[in-house]
């Protein structure tokens, strides 16, 4: 059965990911952006983030202002994650291809799926939203993985160093809302 | 009425070391004018310039960012202006062409056409100033002050059509290689 992460295990694992991306860099503050249009599966993380001091959080109006902002930020050298809701994957579809794919931008997502039962795949859903985010990836070709527990914070810098790697999307749904 | 290409050769020989954002008609003639690296140019994702303006001047803010954005453009990511508004970046000026028409597509009007306010929007939003200009001699005397007080900027400029279009023109540098060239530029120091 899945299990929900904590979000103090989510927020050690970004830091470590900005770490190494600021590793010799001249720009030490922030640490690494977090863009965000809020999610309510992942609430405690955000909530946990009010706190850190050395991430930034930049709240935005839609899932197509986060992608765009977080293309320019990559453009200027500074490490980002997105935290988005499947609906905003849904929404942003067009920016993701445009901005992500097409134009060879590195963006990691983390993706909550909203309302996902425990005891079902998500492929076995009741909620559209739910059942479609996986089949839409794989339609853009865009890698993901399902983080499913406490053991699962490693897919996290793993699907970071693949948006890296192939210049493009990558993602980490959030299977079960996190604690 | 002032022309884009009037607006843009403005601000190509006044902008020293910003980085633009040109979009949808604006982009064409930024290219003739300014032919260089430090330019980024929102193509196939209508309505992202300002937020792509806003993640470029957030990461470097030691240089001005200049978006050249479009009414019809602005208003498929209208509430880009609250995300700006926030993020309050001191570097950003954003130059909205206002014709009121979707050029591109065969000059079909915006929704509420030139009635529309975009510097009003953009103050109540929370922009730190904005203005409505309608000549090219009052572009020129703001143009100084646009370029260096703090931001966020909004100058709404009432214009004329571009000369060309995204459709009509030869094609300029992919986007994804822009991409590497602006990072090629601003984006070493933190690797």
């Amino acid at each position: 059965m899945p299990e929900s992460v904590p979000s103090s295990l989510i927020i050690d694992v970004f830091k470590e990911i900005f770490q190494a991306e600021r590793r010799g860099g001249k720009r030490q503050d922030p640490l690494g952006w977090i863009i965000s249009v809020p999610d309510t599966h992942q609430k405690s993380v955000l909530a946990a983030l009010d706190k850190e001091r050395s991430l930034r959080v930049l709240t935005c109006s839609t899932e197509d202002d986060a992608n765009a902002v977080a293309a320019g930020l990559y453009m200027t050298g500074e490490p980002v994650i997105v935290m988005i809701q499947h609906a905003g994957l849904y929404a942003s579809v067009n920016t993701i291809r445009g901005i992500s794919m097409d134009g060879k931008v590195p963006i990691f997502y983390m993706i909550g799926l909203l309302s996902r039962e425990k005891d079902k795949d998500p492929k076995d859903s009741r909620h559209s939203m739910v059942r479609f985010a996986e089949p839409l990836l794989d339609v853009f070709s865009i890698p993901h993985a399902r983080m499913e527990g406490p053991d699962d914070v490693k897919l996290i810098p793993e699907y970071y160093r693949k948006s890296r790697e192939r210049k493009g999307p990558a993602a980490v749904l959030v299977g079960l809302e996190t604690a | 009425m002032m022309k884009p290409e009037e607006i843009l050769t403005l601000v190509a020989a006044a902008r020293g070391t910003a980085i633009c954002v040109p979009t949808m008609t604006t982009s064409p003639a930024w290219r003739t004018i300014a032919p260089d690296d430090l330019s980024v140019g929102c193509v196939g994702f209508m309505g992202g310039a300002s937020a792509l303006g806003l993640g470029l001047a957030l990461g470097a803010p030691d240089r001005r960012v200049i978006v050249f954005d479009g009414d019809g453009s602005l208003l498929m990511q209208l509430g880009s202006l609250a995300t700006i508004a926030g993020a309050a970046p001191r570097n950003f000026t954003h130059l909205l062409f206002k014709n009121g028409v979707y050029h591109t597509s065969g000059s079909q009007e915006t929704p509420g056409g030139q009635g529309v306010d975009f510097a009003a929007m953009a103050k109540a939003a929370g922009y730190r100033s904005t203005c409505t200009i309608t000549s090219l001699d009052e572009f020129k005397k703001r143009l100084p002050g646009l370029l260096s007080e703090e931001g966020p900027i909004m100058a709404q400029l009432i214009t004329g059509l571009a000369g060309s279009t995204p459709m009509n023109s030869p094609p300029g540098t992919p986007f994804h290689q822009q991409v590497a060239n602006v990072k090629a530029q601003v984006g070493q120091k933190s690797a």
